[in-house]
């Protein structure tokens, strides 16, 4: 028992978590391969121009950054906490007048080369921020405007991002807000009463949306009209409508709900064991769109390809990701710290939640990736520099 | 455990989080577990239904053969040029990218945006350009326009995408000109398919039937496929008879198609079984000269003739005229063609061997002389003739020389007084018994489904009202009587077997394709007796020396004669009437058989308004005896050869 106690207390970094870090990042290389070698075009790319190789590079990024995090005490980062937070709302800004366009939203900004996502970075400037935030001594926190100013902290990058627009990413930061506000102690009647609140405007979009007459609706962008109407199996055509118009609602309907379908045959026709590695068809004959199988898709990828089997695998990485997290949390002797692997901790299982449960049809769909897993460099990057900062939490955990 | 260990932490904050965690976690598994094992079956089935399309591919016809293996009906490489779709996925992108409307934008030529239905407009024009182009080309190729229409290649698109669209079959010219050009343009590929074919053109066209297109599942065959290749099935005759054996079993290819429905790969699921031959008891060469024979007069006479062996009731030839050519209908029947088959004076699509009613006339005389002779007549005894009989107030012509005539003379010279007399003496139920034994009025269950049963009275039907002169009637083969070619076919070889009625056998046997199979081989048994006669020898004897005479003692059927054969034989002509008893033609017939030592053959002749029996369907019948005559020389010289070879 000393012994083990001995073995903790020398540890330098939490090598459970990391192992399953590993692990997912395996995975990602080898299925962002597979769902992207489906055709000989595809492989004629040279190599270092492939999905999977660049994958690769952006992991080496995002461990050396993740590292360069670690050599930091938490503390001396929270202190600049507020200079990231209102950096990451400039470039929010900046996509609006410098963003570039791609899929119908503005979420990039073009440094030559590689493309960034500000909002990615947003979310962990916000859990740096809002945790450094809530570190004040808990009676503080009973106050009401201690308590709205921080929900005003949320709401800055919430609206920003949403009006990109990208929801997927803007409603990450809700839970990861409630998380932080729960555990730092903020009395249990703020947050039901903002629970409350919340639910409370969303049913009413949700009503508005799904039943108001046409001029009554919220203004939301048609893509996510859509998205919102495919999860309530819902067409769309006004009550009103000629049988035109219905069919032609009808046929947009079918057509947003196909990728959602498409996945969902994907992960059902995978079974028990899956089709084997390379051999899912789903993406190779194209019915899952080959734009998303590699990124917001590749779990239904995976799970095509090595059935229920990898499911687990990949629900049980991400498990040991997380606990390790709360373990994290739980052996932190201040409060920033601990909300500060608290954030991560919710980010991360919320980005896991909403994708595989999007692909199972429990979740909308929204444009939401899976950590480590999906293709694209801002979200790896981040996911990576959020393990480090839990890994940092670790590391300096006794230094205060 | 990692996970436990958060749950036992003193931290409330954390354990809500821990527990939270682990319940999102344990949904999700939950869901996958539903989605990934419990709904396996219906996701799997929902992405092999979008992602596969089932192909029918019929089988192998099989082959119709006569008796010695020479064939009927059999199958020919049919040689189709097809576009394959999927092969020009590359061209449609590269027309459409080209063809798409632009506009100046900024001083660069950019894309017009497009309603969706207008793009997809525009996308198809770009798809039928490149493949018009094709076909264009293909015309110049073969100097043969070729035309794809635009409409056609629409339907083709959006319902068969998976499969190739077939554009035409080539001649073996055009196959040349084909195979010739350097290299084959992409997208079209020369495919070969089986197509029937009757080698014989119209020889026994109207016994084999013909095809109709029809591409459903046989009885054990799947229901369900998304394609399905051009088939046949067979309507009458042999191929409608024996169309389930005939067409084997189709098979299953699969077609992998991506998500636009262009064909990805293909895979046979099952192979197809050809289909089993039908081995006919047909003589080829004795049907060719009987079809020869009946032509005679013209293309367009109307007429039946039937060979038989008599010793079992094997057909071996059985022509109807005007004839029909079975390979009209592949792939369809022409307009031009149909509407010479539905002619209703000529009416060639009925097969008149078995199909129609014919009054038999005098060649009845055979059975009245039998029922006479078995009634105890005298052959000896003398009838005079005075050129015409009166049964109760009817007058009936007699077409004999007036005069005394005795049983042989009545018979070559076809004496109505002498059968009315002695016919009303032996009694009209000694005659039906008789018509009953040959079972005239009856089917005999031919499976080509052409047969009529004639008609003939029934014992019942003459216990009342029935009258002499409708016994003088039947005893000439007039009244109510009608027989078809091939009961008189049946009725002759009786009288030259010694008595034995046959049911008349046209299917040998039906064997499998490939005799190495092991499959069993289903026979049909000759000879199979249907009554007896029951008459005295003596009887059959004196009816059969005066057929002899009928043809070699300067008879009515003296131009049947065939020196080396000795034929035996019976005219008759009989009056064809309206339903208002006038005359509005006259059936012709011959029926006869040789050799009179050894009867082998039975020869039935029958011509729709001919002269006379004697005049036109004795030297049809005299025509086929010299074919017999020289076969059986042929066999006779080619038996030693054929013998030698092990």
């Amino acid at each position: 028992m000393f012994a083990i106690g001995t073995i903790e207390r020398q540890s330098k970094v939490d090598w459970l978590m990391l192992l399953a870090l590993a692990g997912l990042m395996v995975v990602g290389v080898t299925f962002i391969y597979s769902a992207t070698m489906v055709n000989e075009a595809a492989s004629l790319t040279v190599w270092h121009k492939q999905s999977y190789f660049r994958q690769i590079v952006w992991y080496g990024i995002g461990m050396g950054a993740a590292a360069a995090i670690c050599l930091v005490d938490y503390h001396a980062l929270a202190r600049w906490s507020l200079v990231a937070y209102w950096g990451s709302i400039v470039s929010l800004l900046a996509v609006f007048v410098v963003g570039s366009v791609r899929f119908g939203a503005r979420r990039w900004i073009d440094l030559g080369p590689i493309q960034i996502q500000p909002s990615e970075f947003a979310k962990l400037a916000f859990i740096l921020a809002h945790a450094n935030y809530l570190s004040r001594p808990a009676d503080e926190l009973r106050q009401p405007g201690v308590f709205w100013r921080a929900i005003g902290m949320m709401a800055l990058p919430f609206l920003l991002i949403m009006k990109e627009p990208d929801l997927g990413s803007a409603l990450i930061l809700i839970p990861v807000s409630l998380t932080m506000l729960y555990v730092a102690g903020v009395p249990p009647r703020f947050i039901n009463r903002l629970i409350g609140g919340v639910s409370a405007v969303v049913i009413l979009i949700f009503v508005d949306i799904l039943f108001a007459p046409p001029n009554w609706q919220i203004k939301l962008e048609e893509y996510q009209k859509r998205r919102l109407l495919v999860y309530f199996g819902h067409d769309g055509a006004p009550r009103n409508a000629t049988p035109e118009q219905k069919a032609e609602a009808r046929r947009a309907q079918r057509n947003y709900s196909y990728n959602v379908e498409q996945a969902l045959i994907s992960v059902g026709s995978g079974g028990l064991l899956g089709k084997g590695w390379r051999q899912g068809t789903q993406n190779a004959l194209g019915y899952l769109p080959r734009a998303v199988a590699h990124n917001d898709f590749i779990f239904s990828v995976i799970a095509e390809e090595k059935g229920f089997m990898g499911s687990v695998i990949v629900i049980a990485l991400y498990s040991v990701v997380l606990f390790t997290g709360i373990r994290i949390a739980g052996q932190t002797r201040d409060r920033l710290g601990k909300l500060l692997a608290v954030g991560v901790v919710a980010m991360l299982f919320s980005h896991v939640f909403i994708n595989i449960g999007m692909n199972i049809r429990i979740m909308p769909v929204t444009g939401v990736p899976l950590p480590l897993l999906s293709y694209g460099g801002s979200s790896v990057l981040c996911s990576l520099i959020a393990a480090g900062m839990l890994q940092n939490v670790y590391i300096h955990r006794r230094s205060y | 455990m990692i996970v436990f260990d958060q749950l036992k932490k003193s931290d409330s904050h954390l354990r809500t989080i821990t527990w939270s965690v682990l319940l999102g976690m344990a949904v999700l598994l939950a869901g996958l577990w539903w989605v990934q094992v419990i709904s396996y079956r219906r996701y799997a089935e929902h992405e092999k239904a979008q992602a596969f399309r089932t192909v029918r591919i019929p089988a192998i016809r099989g082959k119709i053969l006569d008796r010695h293996g020479a064939p009927l009906a059999e199958n020919q490489p049919s040689y189709n040029v097809s576009l394959y779709l999927d092969e020009l996925r590359e061209e449609f992108k590269q027309e459409w990218s080209r063809s798409r409307p632009r506009k100046l934008v900024d001083g660069k030529m950019a894309p017009v945006k497009l309603s969706r239905s207008e793009r997809l407009g525009l996308e198809a024009q770009a798809r039928y350009r490149v493949a018009s182009n094709i076909v264009q080309n293909l015309g110049t190729t073969l100097r043969q326009p070729v035309a794809l229409e635009y409409g056609q290649f629409l339907r083709h698109y959006t319902n068969q995408l998976a499969l190739p669209l077939p554009l035409l079959s080539l001649d073996p010219a055009q196959i040349a000109r084909f195979q010739e050009q350097g290299r084959i343009p992409r997208g079209l590929d020369l495919e070969i398919q089986p197509q029937r074919f009757y080698p014989g053109k119209t020889t026994a066209g109207h016994l084999l039937g013909f095809l109709v297109q029809d591409n459903s599942s046989g009885a054990d065959e799947d229901a369900f496929f998304n394609y399905r290749l051009p088939d046949y099935r067979g309507v009458v005759g042999i191929e409608g008879a024996f169309n389930d054996q005939l067409r084997g079993k189709a098979g299953v290819k699969s077609v992998l198609v991506n998500s636009l429905g262009y064909r990805q790969s293909e895979t046979t699921w099952t192979a197809a079984e050809p289909g089993r031959n039908a081995v006919l008891t047909l003589d080829l060469a004795i049907q060719t000269a009987a079809e020869k024979a009946l032509a005679v007069n013209g293309p367009n006479t109307r007429g039946a003739v039937v060979v038989m062996n008599p010793l079992n009731g094997d057909i071996l030839a059985l022509a109807s005229s005007p004839t029909v050519d079975p390979n009209a209908f592949i792939p369809r029947l022409s307009h031009a063609e149909a509407r010479r088959l539905s002619d209703d004076q000529l009416r060639p699509q009925i097969n008149r061997a078995t199909q129609e009613n014919y009054a038999p006339g005098s060649i009845f005389k055979i059975i009245t002389g039998l029922a006479c002779l078995d009634a105890g007549v005298d052959p000896r005894a003398i009838v005079h003739n005075p050129g015409y009989i009166m049964v109760g107030r009817r007058h009936i012509k007699d077409l004999a020389a007036p005069g005394d005539y005795d049983f042989r003379k009545a018979f070559i010279h076809s004496s109505n007084t002498y059968f009315i007399t002695n016919g009303i003496r032996a009694g009209v139920e000694s005659i039906v018994r008789l018509g009953q034994r040959l079972h005239l009025g009856e089917r005999s269950g031919l499976t080509t489904r052409q047969e009529v049963g004639g008609n003939f009275p029934s014992s019942k039907r003459v216990r009342s009202r029935w009258f002499d002169g409708d016994t003088a009637n039947l005893c000439i083969g007039q009244g109510e009587i009608a027989v078809t070619p091939l009961q008189m076919a049946v009725m002759t070889s009786a009288v030259a077997n010694g008595g034995k009625v046959f049911f008349p056998r046209l299917v040998d046997r039906v064997e499998p394709a490939d005799p190495a199979s092991g499959e069993e081989t289903v026979r049909f048994p000759a000879g199979r007796l249907r009554d007896e006669l029951g008459v005295k020898p003596r009887s059959l004897k004196i009816v059969r020396e005066a057929m002899q005479a009928d043809v070699a003692d300067g008879g009515t059927g003296k131009a049947a004669e065939v020196p080396g054969m000795n034929v035996c034989g019976k005219t008759g002509t009989a009056e064809v009437t309206d339903e208002h008893n006038r005359n509005v033609g006259r059936n012709t017939w011959f029926v006869s058989y040789a050799p009179f030592e050894s009867p082998r053959y039975v020869v039935v002749v029958l011509v729709e308004n001919g002269q006379s029996g004697g005049g036109t369907c004795a030297p049809i019948a005299q025509k086929i005896y010299r074919a017999i005559q020289y076969q059986e020389l042929q066999n006779k010289l080619n038996q030693p050869l054929v013998a030698r070879i092990p």
